[in-house]
């Protein structure tokens, strides 16, 4: 069995996953502030967070430079990156190509331009990209990442190859074959090539496809580049110094993500030390009885107030707190289906639901004190 | 707001930050629409996991299934949503079409950019032939935005072709008044920051489509009077930070935030120039247990009531 303690300080690499909205960036931030409580020099690598929450951690702007957050309880060091995906993917293009003709070249392509902003997913595959950067450099004791949002919960798991597929050889020696005949392009095509130009030619316009052409002969030669860079990061995945965690709310979206998450991460052989539960509200064994706990202390703080505020007001605190069991008890029912799709080994950590929004150091370590347990 | 045009519209685009109910307000809004007699089709866009087994009851499949009087479900997956495409819009011989449905010729039209998205966009747009009203489940805010900026990008990227001329025709509906985006937010600050920055996006990146409504769903409305917050203050100074007195206070507090937070939203969101209907909390907060199809259920008949109250007070003027 593991605490979640050990879970922080034996490990190299911890990657929080889970649903939108169940807070991955407070987790993935307070269990590395506690590392660094713990006296580990720590990197946070988050992606577009809440603004209050960047702010609060000093990241008051995009970029890719880690910045240093100070707090008087840190033993070790604390640092916080925010990715700006495109930069990254620029980054990556001139650093896979062979010469810079070619990273030029793919720069000024009009596919490039437009799909270097907008292609679906490439926050997911930046991610793995700074990744694998950063926890190689030897500079970090721990690197915890803050998964971006995906469209579809596997985005993320899958997006290492995503490039690499997008550059398969198959695609590029059949697509290219055309262009490569000393004639060029049009003049003596013959068999399933012709019909099939012709047909893509049809569908996209002439133009354009002469132009997705010079896009992948130009990412052909950046292909071995992917392919070593996605199976290096596959490999970081599943590496023993590391570790995932589910992240979730017990609400019923968060839990069916979270229990979706533990069957995938364990049909891909990725290790998950357990799931982190944030935002759970946790109520005394027994009902209160409100007007006999708070009765007498309300009447006598509502002296100068308007008449039976006090009555009405502890009335309402019992209801408030009946609903607040309620909820309490349906997330234990949430919670219980996740456990049962916990591999031995893996442990639940719970949170409770702070009153206030977390957005400053001081909020993250009463949670993160609070997932370590005592 | 001028709800009732938006629960009205032939085209409804419902996304928003993950988490906010979005899977939950679309399922509502189209059993909304269906029980005030339209024909009406829920539509989940490439979704992996689906949420509609859940609220309405059946896994959707590519082609609409039935899940009520005048109600169907549909999950528009991108392989077969490209056969559909290449059968509707390119009128090629058969021998064509084998070859489109080669596997490498798939792989190089998945490895191209926005043709997923737009063979996905042209079967979704084509159903509102069928339907009176299709509500679409969107991905997440910047996913969503991927997704439908892409014809204005193709728009750019050919001039002639199938794939330009379908992207004219998405670009056409989604200028149509008739289609109409919704942002679902809570009454959270992070969510309500990325409501505002995606209203921002949508007028940059799609620019001819309305400009969004929001739904503040699971909102509190203020139910405290002055004296009785001044009272619970004072309590939470006097009691100990554990135990029954702290249970009770706490759950109080959490309230009165919940109603603040809720204040806070509408303000920001209104103050922005955005159109905001708030839908109370229908969840378990409000003691209900009957399961997530109960409470689209109740959701819908929520959005029913606020679309009256608005005619109402709209015929009164």
């Amino acid at each position: 069995m593991s605490t979640l303690r050990t879970v922080i300080e034996a490990h190299r690499l911890i990657i929080c996953v889970g649903a939108g909205g169940v807070g991955k960036t407070t987790v993935a931030a307070s269990l590395a502030l506690q590392a660094a409580r713990l006296g580990r020099k720590v990197l946070v690598l988050t992606i577009d967070p809440a603004r209050r929450l960047a702010n609060s951690l000093g990241l008051s702007r995009f970029g890719n430079e880690p910045v240093r957050i100070e707090h008087p309880e840190l033993r070790g060091e604390l640092w916080a990156m925010m990715l700006d995906p495109h930069q990254t993917f620029h980054d990556l293009i001139e650093r896979v190509s062979p010469d810079s003709t070619t990273a030029q070249r793919i720069f000024h392509n009009r596919v490039f331009v437009a799909i270097a902003d907008s292609i679906a997913g490439s926050q997911d595959y930046m991610a793995t990209e700074m990744l694998y950067d950063v926890v190689t450099s030897g500079r970090y004791d721990l690197v915890v990442l803050d998964t971006p949002p995906a469209k579809n919960a596997l985005d993320f798991l899958d997006a290492p190859g995503r490039l690499a597929r997008f550059t398969d050889q198959r695609i590029m020696k059949w697509f290219l074959a055309p262009y490569e005949e000393p004639r060029g392009f049009g003049r003596l095509l013959m068999g399933t090539s012709a019909v099939v130009f012709r047909l893509l030619g049809h569908i996209f316009g002439r133009e354009f496809l002469g132009e997705l052409s010079e896009f992948f002969q130009a990412f052909r030669d950046l292909y071995d580049g992917f392919r070593e860079r996605s199976e290096a990061v596959i490999a970081l995945f599943s590496d023993p110094d590391t570790r995932f965690i589910v992240v979730t709310a017990p609400t019923a979206s968060g839990v069916e993500t979270a229990r979706f998450f533990l069957g995938e991460l364990r049909a891909r052989g990725m290790p998950c030390a357990g799931v982190a539960v944030n935002q759970r509200h946790l109520v005394g064994e027994e009902p209160p009885d409100a007007e006999q706990v708070l009765g007498p202390l309300a009447a006598s703080l509502a002296g100068d107030l308007a008449p039976h505020t006090a009555e009405a007001l502890v009335a309402r605190l019992g209801a408030a707190d009946r609903r607040l069991r309620e909820l309490s008890a349906l997330e234990a029912r949430r919670l219980q289906v996740v456990r049962q799709a916990m591999s031995p080994g893996q442990e639940m950590w719970q949170a409770r639901r702070q009153l206030r929004e977390v957005h400053d150091v001081e909020a993250l370590l009463v949670v993160g004190a609070q997932l370590l347990g005592p | 707001m001028p709800l009732s045009d938006l629960l009205d519209a032939q085209l409804v685009l419902v996304t928003g930050k993950g988490g906010t109910g979005k899977s939950t307000v679309a399922a509502a809004i189209g059993r909304r629409s269906a029980q005030a007699g339209r024909r009406t089709l829920v539509v989940e866009v490439d979704a992996v996991q689906s949420a509609m087994p859940g609220l309405l009851g059946r896994t959707p499949e590519f082609r609409p299934r039935p899940v009520g009087p005048r109600l169907a479900v549909a999950n528009v997956t991108w392989v077969e949503a490209l056969e559909d495409w290449l059968d509707r819009a390119i009128h090629v011989q058969r021998i064509a079409r084998l070859i489109l449905r080669n596997n490498l010729v798939r792989l190089f039209l998945d490895a191209t950019p926005g043709v997923r998205e737009i063979v996905v966009l042209s079967r979704i747009v084509a159903w509102c032939d069928e339907f009176d009203q299709v509500v679409v489940d969107m991905p997440a805010s910047g996913h969503a935005v991927a997704y439908l900026e892409v014809p204005w990008v193709a728009l750019r990227l050919l001039k002639t072709g199938p794939i330009h001329d379908e992207a004219e025709r998405l670009v056409r509906r989604f200028a149509d008044p008739g289609t109409r985006p919704l942002i679902v937010a809570l009454p959270e600050e992070m969510v309500v920051n990325e409501t505002l920055e995606l209203r921002g996006q949508l007028a940059e990146k799609a620019p001819a489509l309305a400009p969004p409504a929001v739904l503040l769903n699971q909102a509190s409305m203020p139910s405290l009077s002055d004296d009785e917050r001044i009272l619970l203050e004072r309590l939470a100074e006097a009691v100990d930070d554990d135990g029954p007195a702290a249970e009770l206070v706490t759950a109080g507090l959490w309230e009165a935030e919940l109603e603040a937070a809720t204040a806070r939203a509408l303000a920001r969101i209104e103050g922005a120039g955005l159109p905001v209907v708030a839908v109370p909390r229908v969840g378990a907060l409000g003691g209900f247990g009957g399961g997530a199809e109960a409470v689209v259920l109740q959701l819908a008949r929520a959005l029913s009531r606020e679309a009256r109250a608005e005619d109402d007070a709209g015929g009164g003027r």
